[in-house]
């Protein structure tokens, strides 16, 4: 059992990140700008929140520095993303291209300025932020042992994150324009949404999450920040495609793709799974064939925004 | 409003360009002001050059231990310095900092790490009238042939004694389930680790403890970078009961590090005094780059260069080493150190010559399951 829970726990930090940039993309593609930009906003975001930690850590207390940072990563995260906005919807340029400039920008930015901050260029900061066992709900067997120790209230933030976009994209107006955006804009248009405007909001909403989820990926994980992501804003794209841009099958692939990532590197922790002697390779390859085999299938009626990517011309039809 | 808004991203872009644009420190001169005796000295001139490798100056490893060495004796012989960055991880781009640095007056160029075996190889036979320290190397042209000539010293370190130091200590401060994870099975990273598993062997049996009473877990994962992937499988470990791992390869130490943290482990650090990076540290597996550096530029400046020769820094020269003053052992003491220690130094009872490295005399490689342990159970983890 506290394999299970061990499991589960790890799966989190692999997991919650994934989905919150996922969901992230997800904003962006449904108004119809391809944001591959995810990777380079996550450095950036991560690097701002850390540095921010860094800097103010001993003078508040843990959990409160950590939503400022969550909110500053989330601030500089919007501020990155509104140049690839601006670039793909303003001067209608390539996106793939602009997404490929943040990417190859943000983790130079990252390092030349912690360099000149710090004249290093790791980031260190001290992990105050885990929680241990929340009071009360730790102690609901099963579930608390699941979801409710050895946390970090970016854990919970994910699923509020979750819940709230699928209410915004499928319950309200705003949600209902900004697919419409990235399904037929010059419909859109045609009816009086300013398509631009929605553009920008679903490139600034990826920006936040993506800048968020940079954040949370690094923060249980490691000590320092040092300017790098490892390749983990590309997999959310995966993540995203996997789960059909939609919100819950976003969260199973998440959860998929966690969970492989870590049995994958766990298994040699767990009697189980190693006496298994599965090479640790096959865990790794999973999710990948698995991205393809669902891509190849669903090809066909794939749930892609049909205007995803194309710059919107008021003059063409 | 938009016309502003588009204002205002494009001055936001500007301005980070304008950021971008303004001149990178590539090469920073560390002591600009004229030595004591040479006043009149020109001041873009720099008696000793270092270069680095792929890391950075402040990598919290090789070139930050080197560079430490270059520096501190510098600044206590008021010697003009100045380390150079090459703009990419090549030979050639090795070699046109090379040049730099002899064009900027070098007489004697540091250069740390085994990439720069090549071009230092290269770089003897262009400035004869240059000496070259090459850290954790010889020097070799494409296929091996080695040679070494005499404006050019190779250093080399026993990582297997500082390995062997680490996991002596651990065994000996009561840890009895251990774990090593390298980072690429490169000849350093093996060296530590068959040293660690032996230095566990010898505490173990030093101390009559029942065959199979200590466990080590064995494993590279195949990189030097901090990854979630390296935390979990850390975190699994120590999920599974394993007390301490030795984290040897680069920034894996910080996500072997952060798993410690959440599971109240502990990690051995590597080849710098790394316990001021986490609490969970109880001391790290040192090599003496500064001292090494510190020492040959000594040798240089009294004439004494040892050039043409490929040196090994072990404890018999204080080459290798735990950091003491800063480590959290609870039963290890310094006098306990200080005795292994000398009997590696001395190598009493050829305990530092038995030592399996990565390759046996006839240059074979050795592999970790050939390691002969009875008092030590080894897991290899593929």
């Amino acid at each position: 059992m506290d394999t299970i829970y061990f499991l589960v726990q790890q799966m989190m930090y692999f997991s919650i990140p994934l989905l919150v940039v996922a969901l992230g993309g997800m904003f962006s593609e449904r108004s119809g700008v391809t944001n591959i930009a995810l990777e380079g906003i996550m450095i950036i975001g991560a690097f701002t929140g850390i540095l921010f930690i860094n800097m103010f850590q001993g003078m508040l207390p843990g959990q409160p520095i950590l939503i400022l940072a969550i909110i500053i990563a989330a601030a500089t995260g919007i501020i990155v993303s509104l140049t690839h906005a601006f670039a793909s919807i303003n001067m209608k340029a390539d996106q793939v291209i602009s997404g490929t400039a943040i990417n190859m920008f943000a983790p130079a930015f990252a390092i030349y300025v912690a360099r000149m901050i710090r004249t290093v260029q790791q980031i260190p900061f001290v992990n105050q932020f885990r929680i241990e066992k929340v009071p009360v709900l730790g102690d609901i067997p099963l579930l608390g042992g699941l979801f409710f120790r050895n946390a970090y209230i970016t854990t919970y933030l994910g699923f509020a994150i979750l819940i709230i976009s699928w209410v915004v994209l499928y319950k309200t107006r705003f949600g209902l324009r900004l697919r419409a955006c990235g399904e037929h804009p010059q419909a859109a248009d045609s009816v009086g949404i300013n398509v631009y405007k929605m553009r920008y909001i679903g490139v600034a909403i990826s920006g936040a999450l993506a800048g968020i989820g940079g954040l949370i990926f690094v923060i249980p994980t490691s000590t320092n920040f040092n300017a790098t992501v490892a390749g983990y804003g590309f997999l959310a794209l995966a993540v995203l495609i996997f789960g059909q841009w939609n919100p819950f099958k976003i969260l199973l692939a998440a959860f998929f793709f966690g969970l492989m990532k870590t049995i994958a590197s766990a298994y040699s922790g767990i009697p189980v799974l190693s006496a298994l002697d599965i090479p640790n390779e096959v865990y790794k390859m999973i999710p990948y064939i698995a991205t393809l085999i669902v891509l190849a299938f669903t090809s066909k009626n794939s749930q892609a925004p049909k205007a995803e990517g194309i710059p919107y011309d008021k003059g063409s039809r | 409003m938009k016309r502003i808004f588009a204002l205002v991203l494009t001055l936001v872009m500007v301005l980070s360009l304008a950021a971008c644009g303004s001149p990178t420190p590539q090469t920073t001169p560390d002591n600009t002001k004229p030595s004591d005796n040479s006043s009149t000295a020109v001041e873009d001139k720099f008696e000793l050059a270092m270069i680095t490798d792929i890391g950075t100056i402040d990598d919290k490893s090789f070139n930050q231990g080197t560079w430490e060495g270059v520096k501190k004796y510098a600044e206590e012989k008021g010697i003009t310095h100045k380390y150079y960055k090459p703009t990419e991880k090549s030979n050639d781009a090795y070699l046109s900092a090379i040049d730099l640095a002899v064009k900027g007056g070098a007489k004697v160029v540091v250069t740390p790490g085994f990439l720069f075996e090549e071009p230092i190889y290269i770089a003897q036979d262009q400035y004869p009238d240059v000496n070259f320290v090459l850290i954790d190397g010889n020097p070799h042209d494409a296929n091996y042939n080695y040679r070494t000539e005499k404006n050019t010293v190779g250093v080399l370190f026993a990582e297997e004694q500082a390995g062997f130091l680490a996991g002596y200590a651990a065994v000996k401060d009561g840890y009895t389930k251990l774990g090593f994870m390298g980072g690429m099975a490169v000849p350093a990273v093996v060296r530590y680790g068959y040293g660690f598993v032996q230095g566990a062997e010898f505490a173990a049996k030093e101390m009559g403890l029942a065959p199979g009473s200590i466990t080590i877990n064995y494993h590279y994962t195949g990189g030097f970078d901090a990854t979630p992937e390296v935390q979990t499988l850390a975190a699994s470990w120590y999920q599974s009961g394993i007390e301490v791992i030795f984290a040897c390869g680069g920034a894996l130490g910080n996500s072997v590090m952060a798993a410690a943290e959440q599971t109240n482990g502990k990690v051995i650090g590597v080849d710098v005094d790394q316990s001021y990076e986490s609490n969970t540290v109880i001391t790290s597996a040192m090599k003496g780059l500064g001292e090494a550096v510190y020492a040959i530029l000594d040798q240089y400046y009294k004439g004494t260069f040892p050039g043409g020769q490929g040196l090994i820094f072990s404890a018999k020269n204080k080459g290798v080493g735990l950091p003491m003053a800063t480590s959290k052992f609870n039963k290890f003491t310094q006098a306990d150190y200080d005795a292994i220690y000398e009997k590696l130094a001395n190598d009493t009872d050829g305990i530092a010559s038995n030592l399996v490295k990565d390759t046996d005399a006839s240059g074979k490689s050795v592999a970790v399951t050939d390691l002969k342990t009875s008092a030590v159970v080894l897991k290899v983890v593929e």
